[in-house]
């Protein structure tokens, strides 16, 4: 026969895993919040700082004027811009001055978003975009064509929108 | 008198803006510069004098008195100086990301430092077309003048031109170049540098770079035996950059447009750069070879071009070739004069300020040693010295209409010389005479010519001074290799530096060529070997009055380049004589002790420290 002390004992062991199906079975009826990564993307916050953008006019001039502020503001240093002086003939931006060469080394920022801070024309931006894995090393100095690529449309329009405010 | 609370003393006669550097108190200026005549153009100097009547005061105009008291922290002169800042600022067109002054402008610095942070004027601006050329060299943007008539006044008082000028008057004034001509002289380029805003820029380096982008070493320029001290900016292994560096013993901070423009060529994108034998790249050691092999053992028949710009120590390696394997080549070094070795007690640049009269004879100074010009006119404008020129033809310090002009056929400079000592301005001169001879590009005899003025400076009691004009000259002669041999008749011929002004001669059979460009003249050319140039060797330049300065430069010797001592000291164990040097201070020493011209190469100096740059400190008020 099993003392009484041996019954306690039981009923103990039956409550604790009770309560732990409780736990587990609660789990597994509540909504699922992994993300199906890479099929499926979380939302990024609206100021996150992704991969570099040059923007453009309206006019398709581009807005950088090649001031290497961006440069000077880099506190890694990973930013090389040449700048040279617009002509008639060839008009790349408004005003006297373009960035020749226009170049980011994505290895070494770290997207601390100080360029865009200092840009004085709003030409560069931090964009969403955070896949950037690669194979070389060379891809990833991101050259001026590679930053000129159009930004997504609903993050252009929402700087549009705080631009006329 | 005291400054802030520091008292100081000064001579009598110093403005306040210099007695307040002493005492490391900023004053900030535009329009007053310490070269210039004081003018109190722009206002912004303002101080609380006392004693003196109850408003803010210029201090670039007023000289010190005894026990005066200064304040520049003054609630009143805080106030008037950001107030005038305010006023400059009202016509800025604060384009400053892409101004080349941006990151070194005093207007900048001032503004951060001493103006208010917001503006209340909220106006329209002057509009003006820009950037204006005032010269292929030269960009005007009048939006970002602040009409602090710098530019105006060095060309009235030092450069003694009257090709930049003002026009209009009141807030309407704008600097314009006589008649919108283009500027053409050979000192434009130094409004560039006194410019306090970027109204006036250089269209060479125009969005080279900015200024923080670039590491500066003080070296010396090489385009003339006047050795003037220049800064040079380096970007990205590329000389971007030529700024003067004042140094009141020669160049008193003004460089001619050679020195500051003339330098593209080190960043030629077809510079040679791997020595070339019959047509086909090959390794140093072949080129050197075959080198050798072409001019080992010709004697006489072996003709030698050297550059100017030699350094004093490929001169001394050179002439221990010339000693040894290549003895009795023909040497001829490029655009020297036939003037002999000097006097040792030659006349000193920085004596012609106390000069009461200066002859200067046979000689175009502005084209042949242009900052030794601007040391005439200064001497005669602001020290009120006589001036008498000997020269055929009209020439450049002519323009003061004191100067005595004696036109002398070509040839007859020496007679003209003896004849000066009975002439009136010599008889009683009121103080020691700077006499400077040139040798009127080969039309005078040197030899009589030097004689003549050694004579007249002993009976008037003065100096001489060669005006040597190829760069390192005095360095030459110093190492006996000046030469000035005819090259004709040569069968084998280096071409060291630019080919020969005569041209290459007929007879040449073997063509070796040095030089950092392809030169269409070395087309036939069997061997080329590539040439470091003054941007990337050490070395050292005497210049023309007997001073000995070291390049420092700012770009590394890139692999294959290599320095010209080594090449040297190779070609030297090529042609059988072991020199044994290892390094270029190896060479120096032995220069030191070997020649007696060259004895301050024992002892390189330092390099002159790089200015640190200057913080932007709290605004106030």
């Amino acid at each position: 026969m099993p003392d009484e002390k041996d019954q306690e004992s039981v009923i103990d062991d039956v409550t604790a895993l009770a309560k732990g199906l409780k736990t587990t079975l609660g789990e597994f009826f509540s909504p699922v919040v992994t993300t199906m990564y890479p099929e499926e993307k979380s939302p990024r916050a609206e100021r996150y700082r992704g991969r570099h953008y040059l923007r453009r006019y309206d006019n398709g001039l581009e807005r950088c004027i090649g001031c290497e502020l961006c440069a000077a503001a880099c506190p890694v240093g990973c930013i090389l811009v040449i700048a040279a002086e617009n002509t008639e003939e060839k008009q790349v931006s408004p005003g006297e001055r373009y960035a020749k060469t226009y170049e980011i080394n994505m290895l070494r920022c770290i997207f601390c978003g100080y360029c865009e801070d200092a840009c004085p024309v709003q030409a560069i931006v931090l964009g969403p975009e955070y896949e950037m894995s690669d194979v070389s090393r060379e891809k990833f100095i991101f050259t001026k064509e590679k930053l000129l690529e159009p930004l997504p449309p609903d993050v252009e329009a929402r700087l549009k929108s705080k631009e006329q405010k | 008198m005291t400054i802030d609370g520091q008292s100081v003393t000064v001579p009598p006669g110093t403005l306040i803006v210099e007695a307040a550097k002493n005492v490391g108190v900023e004053i900030p200026v535009f329009c007053y510069h310490h070269k210039l005549d004081p003018v109190g153009a722009c206002r912004l100097c303002l101080v609380d004098i006392a004693p003196g009547p109850p408003r803010p005061q210029t201090a670039c105009t007023t000289p010190v008195a005894p026990n005066m008291v200064i304040k520049t922290q003054s609630a009143m002169a805080v106030q008037a100086r950001a107030e005038i800042l305010e006023f400059e600022l009202v016509n800025h067109p604060l384009d400053c990301p892409v101004c080349d002054k941006g990151g070194e402008c005093p207007l900048q610095d001032f503004t951060f430092r001493h103006g208010y942070p917001t503006s209340r004027i909220d106006g329209p601006r002057l509009h003006f077309k820009k950037p204006i050329p005032l010269s292929a060299n030269i960009a005007l943007d009048r939006e970002r003048c602040v009409l602090c008539y710098r530019c105006t006044r060095y060309y009235d008082e030092i450069a003694w031109e009257q090709e930049l000028t003002t026009g209009q008057r009141g807030v309407q004034s704008f600097i314009t170049s006589q008649f919108d001509q283009p500027l053409t002289s050979i000192f434009s380029g130094n409004i560039i540098d006194l410019c306090p805003v970027g109204a006036l820029t250089s269209r060479v380096w125009r969005f080279e770079s900015r200024p923080w982008d670039m590491t500066q070493t003080g070296s010396v320029c090489s385009k003339c035996a006047v050795g003037c001290s220049v800064t040079l900016w380096q970007r990205r292994g590329q000389l971007v950059r030529v700024t003067s560096r004042e140094n009141d013993d020669i160049d008193e901070g003004w460089i001619c447009d050679r020195g500051r423009f003339d330098y593209t060529d080190v960043n030629d994108p077809k510079r040679l750069r791997v020595p070339v034998v019959k047509g086909a790249g090959s390794t140093w050691n072949t080129a050197i070879d075959a080198l050798a092999a072409g001019i080992k053992g010709k004697g006489p028949k072996l003709g030698i071009s050297l550059p100017q710009d030699l350094t004093n120590e490929e001169a001394f390696l050179f002439r221990r070739l010339l000693d040894g394997p290549l003895k009795g080549a023909k040497v001829k070094m490029h655009g020297r004069t036939a003037l002999p070795e000097p006097d040792p007690n030659q006349l000193l640049i920085k004596e012609i300020d106390d000069a009461r009269v200066i002859v200067v004879v046979a000689s175009d100074t502005e084209k042949d040693v242009p900052v030794v010009n601007l040391r005439i006119k200064k001497a005669v404008s602001k020290r009120g010295a006589q001036l008498i020129v000997v020269h055929p033809d009209g020439v450049d310090l002519d323009r003061n209409p004191h100067t005595v002009h004696v036109r002398n056929a070509a040839g007859s400079a020496a007679a003209e010389v003896e004849k000066l000592a009975s002439h009136e301005l010599l008889k009683s001169p009121g103080g020691p005479v700077a006499i400077l001879f040139g040798d009127g590009h080969g039309s005078e005899d040197a030899a009589d010519l030097a004689a003549a003025c050694a004579e007249l400076a002993s009976k008037v009691g003065g100096k001489v001074m060669p005006l040597y004009r190829a760069t390192n000259e005095r360095g030459a002669l110093d190492a006996g290799v000046a030469g000035w041999d005819k090259l004709d008749g040569v069968q084998a011929l280096l071409s060291w530096g630019p080919p020969p002004t005569a041209g290459i001669p007929s007879s040449v059979k073997f063509l070796a060529t040095w030089d950092h460009l392809q030169r269409p003249d070395h087309s036939r050319a069997a061997v080329v070997l590539p040439a470091t140039t003054f941007a990337e060797q050490q070395g050292s330049y005497t210049n023309l009055e007997g001073r000995v300065q070291f390049l420092r430069p700012p770009i590394p010797v890139a692999e294959p380049l290599k320095e010209s001592w080594e090449v040297l000291t190779e070609l030297a164990v090529a042609l059988g004589l072991e020199l044994g040097y290892t390094g270029i201070f190896a060479v120096q020493r032995d220069a030191a002790q070997t020649l007696p011209g060259l004895a301050d190469l024992a002892e390189p100096p330092s390099p002159t420290p790089v200015p640190t740059p200057v913080l932007i400190g709290p605004a106030h008020p």
